[in-house]
């Protein structure tokens, strides 16, 4: 996930070369560490604060994005069908993908996700497992700080590793599983995708029961379109740039969070966030028989 | 049990009918689905049953402890309202009985003195066609989950109906008043315990007095709930819940348990 | 419940670890990229039964109601009925044409999102798509959705059962008339109110018997986990709303296979578990 810079904060230097290791794992997952042969050699973390000024923009003239929809992203134009021309009146209205948004968020992920890597290095880890990725919004002013953070592991009885450190969210009996099963953890994968709706006449009148309403028919259940592909679209934009970052492998365990925010009149804002285990065959797959079924008394 | 015979409404006898055309339907999950047929009964229809009642009070200040009698009978027969339509859908379909039995009481804003008790559960048949109403002649109804009813069957007793018994108790405002003036003690209010005591006597002994009249040998998965409905805390009802069970008439082997150790977290 | 078999001792399980680590080194063998939001439990579960992952899938939906219709009125408020049943069948087909698209013959584990607003009802389903291993892509027509989970889907296969769809009915209803206490000014108490009953419990059965005719029209002979929710709108308290939906099933040779619990006993005491926030 990028070039990591080497710009460890002092106070981590210290931590580490004071040589006793501290760990997030429960001990539960910390004996499931043992059983696999990776040993806990240290807790490890990385830090980025992002800003995008733009962000949340409320004053900003309608229909005039940034960038317009022209970065070649996804792009849905909507047309008033009624002819009407009135100042009040949304006569056009247009999805478009922010790839801004999304570019400045993988930007600050991947910045924390190489810190980490960096401390893990530090300690001559082969891997992180029981990764933990937060991200807090610090302020309207669109500021995000990512926190990412998790257990270096050396492999025992293996030579030292001459590649960036393998990463997993995953930790305890079902990493061992994963291993039992054939896989081996690449590393986490987080993909996002952002998606602005602003609301043309039809999609305002049937979302807020405002506008204009000298056309509208009096029973109107119908499916409201341009909220649809913009929900449609966010979701396989994210799904896209996963599997861009995936290649041959599998992405497993996947979590799918969506958030979106809403203004006046019907327009929208969707961010779709994926995140998941990038997970690679290692020996060929050997089914286990049916389990057996069994009741429990408690 | 109250009067409430062939009054469902017509959406029901559509729906009804819909589940004798051969469609089951059940909020059992997987497991207890698969753990009933292995029991040799198998699922026919989601049934409900349901009673919109009166349950406002008119708050008084009494001075003595006491049950409120017009209400217990208010909550009972209300609940047996709803259980017994459930019933009649089971009987409807032919059951033998219904099991995992749910008891609500939902609350609206438009009905600020009136509440609607919900009864709902899986109605059940045997796959040998050997009948298994209880001593009412009615299809046994019961709590029990999927997998309890499984395991019951294995220690050779069968479920015969869901036996409630309630009462609704005054907790009188004066005596809570004298106790609290010894104050910085930590004493133990008698007169409140009392209360208590007695309020959840009642409840149990009308429950089994229930489980009697089914000539049950005793009843399992009692639980003993306490609501305030809309009265405010001073008046409180007590509602004692459990399944009456009796000696099965089928043939049992008692399987021996395996130990194990699980590894799923 | 279902417990794995115990795993083999730990000398191999380390060696497997270390072969699989030093495998990062070498090309990655060519694969088809999937994604899945199963667990590997869950994965195991479907490859026990010959089945696999192929990607994450969903389909959603938004209808508009008529916002005037939450007004009081009597009997059932069709337009919000009309509108949920419009926005679950065309999320449905939605996440059928993405799964046959993928080359799955299915969808397990769907989360099923539904809201209500005063303005409109949206649906919302995400699940992963699954297929016999190796199976060539089948019809949208034929792919079967279901919320249920990859674990309960490889369970009834093994009994005998097939999932055909989704199942979902609701109806949207407004409390009658006259209000409670007006009525109850006329009555003493104890007394059951009639025309409330009857008005809560038509709805009710009406949201069970339109989620019993889309299992049909799937030809079903069973709906599972029937999920329940019922309560007021929040934005307008005196109308209700039932809905249930669930999976539906039918038998895939006419023969029920019975499985055969083992009755255990766990040795385990219930363990604490932390997060794996920091010891920092």
């Amino acid at each position: 996930m990028g070039e990591p810079a080497n710009d460890l904060p002092e106070a981590a230097e210290r931590r580490f070369s004071a040589g006793a290791f501290s760990s997030g794992l429960s001990v539960p997952d910390f004996a499931a560490c043992l059983e696999m042969g990776l040993e806990p050699v240290g807790f490890v973390q990385g830090f980025c604060a992002m800003q995008w000024g733009w962000y949340g923009m409320s004053g900003y003239q309608r229909g005039m994005s940034p960038y317009g929809g022209t970065a070649g992203g996804y792009v849905e134009n909507y047309q008033c069908p009624h002819g009407m021309r009135s100042v009040d009146h949304r006569s056009w209205g247009q999805n478009y993908q922010q790839p801004w948004v999304e570019k400045a968020w993988t930007d600050g992920f991947a910045s924390a996700y190489s810190r980490m890597l960096e401390e893990a290095t530090a300690l001559g880890a082969d891997g992180v497992v029981g990764v933990v990725d937060t991200f807090a919004h610090l302020s309207e002013e669109g500021v995000v700080e990512f926190h990412i953070h998790g257990t270096a592991v050396r492999v025992q009885d293996a030579p030292p590793t001459v590649l960036w450190p393998w990463t997993t969210y995953l930790a305890g009996q079902r990493l061992a599983k994963i291993f039992e099963a054939g896989y081996v953890p690449v590393c986490i994968v987080a993909a996002i995708s952002s998606v602005r709706v602003w609301a043309y006449c039809v999609t305002e009148y049937l979302m807020s029961r405002g506008g204009v309403s000298a056309w509208s028919m009096d029973a109107e259940v119908t499916e409201i379109e341009q909220i649809v592909s913009a929900r449609t679209a966010a979701r396989e934009i994210v799904r896209a740039h996963a599997r861009g970052v995936v290649g041959g492998d599998a992405l497993h365990g996947v979590d799918l969070a969506i958030r979106e925010r809403e203004f006046e009149q019907g327009d929208l804002e969707i961010e779709c966030l994926l995140r998941g285990n990038r997970l690679r065959r290692f020996k060929d797959f050997d089914p286990l028989p049916p389990p057996q079924p069994t009741v429990r008394l408690s | 049990m109250s009067e409430a015979t062939d009054d469902l409404p017509e959406a029901t006898q559509h729906r009804l009918e819909e589940l004798e055309h051969g469609l089951f339907t059940s909020d059992l999950s997987v497991n207890e689905f698969l753990l009933i047929k292995q029991a040799g009964f198998h699922p026919l229809g989601f049934v409900m049953g349901s009673s919109i009642y009166h349950t406002g009070i008119q708050t008084r200040r009494w001075g003595q402890s006491q049950e409120l009698t017009k209400l217990t009978e208010a909550m009972y027969n209300a609940r047996e309202l709803a259980m017994t339509r459930m019933e009649e859908e089971a009987a409807e379909l032919g059951a033998d009985g219904v099991v995992g039995v749910r008891l609500d009481v939902n609350y609206y804003e438009w009905g600020k003195d009136a509440a609607e008790f919900i009864a709902v559960g899986t109605a059940v048949k045997a796959e040998d066609g050997v009948p298994r109403l209880n001593k009412l002649g009615k299809p046994f109804t019961s709590d029990l989950s999927g997998q309890d009813f499984w395991t019951l069957l294995q220690t050779g007793f069968f479920p015969q109906g869901l036996v409630m018994g309630t009462c609704v108790y005054h907790i009188a405002h004066r005596s809570l008043g004298q106790t609290l003036s010894t104050t910085g003690q930590n004493v133990e209010l008698p007169n409140f315990t009392q209360a208590l005591y007695e309020a959840r006597e009642l409840a149990m002994t009308r429950m089994q007095d229930e489980a009697t009249q089914l000539g049950s040998s005793g009843i399992v998965g009692v639980r003993l709930e306490e609501k305030s409905h809309q009265w405010g805390s001073h008046t409180i009802e007590f509602l004692s819940l459990g399944t009456a069970v009796g000696k099965s008439s089928d043939e049992v082997t008692l399987a021996k348990p395996t130990t194990i150790i699980s590894l799923d977290n | 419940m279902t417990n794995p078999e115990l795993p083999k001792e730990s000398p191999d399980l380390k060696a497997e670890v270390r072969r699989a680590v030093a495998s990062l080194a070498d090309t990655p063998r060519r694969g088809d990229s999937t994604t899945s939001d199963l667990s590997i439990d869950e994965e195991l579960n479907l490859h026990s039964i010959g089945w696999e992952p192929v990607e994450l899938v969903s389909g959603v939906s938004v209808f508009s109601v008529p916002w005037r219709v939450w007004s009081w009125g009597q009997g059932e408020i069709e337009a919000a009925s009309a509108a949920h049943a419009q926005a679950f069948r065309y999320a449905i087909a939605r996440i059928h044409s993405e799964a046959a698209g993928a080359g799955g013959h299915g969808v397990v584990g769907v989360r099923v999102e539904r809201a209500v607003h005063a303005t409109h009802i949206e649906v919302s389903l995400l699940g992963t798509a699954v297929r016999p291993i190796g199976a060539v892509p089948v019809a949208p027509g034929e792919v079967f959705v279901s919320d249920l989970s990859a674990r309960d889907f490889a369970l009834l296969v093994v009994s005998g059962w097939q999932p055909l769809g989704l199942a979902s009915g609701a109806s949207f209803v407004y409390a009658p008339r006259r209000a409670v206490s007006a009525v109850l000014q006329q009555r003493t108490q104890n007394v059951e109110l009639t025309n409330f009953t009857e008005a809560m419990y038509s709805a009710r059965e009406t949201a069970m018997a339109r989620m019993q005719e889309t299992a049909l029209a799937l030809k079903g002979t069973g709906v599972v986990e029937v999920k329940v929710q019922e309560g007021p709108m929040p934005f307008a308290t005196h109308a209700v709303a039932f809905a249930s939906w669930g999976t539906v099933v039918r038998l895939a040779n006419n023969v029920h296979r019975h499985i055969q619990p083992k009755m255990v006993v766990s040795l385990d005491d219930p363990v604490l578990l932390f997060d794996a926030q920091t010891l920092g």
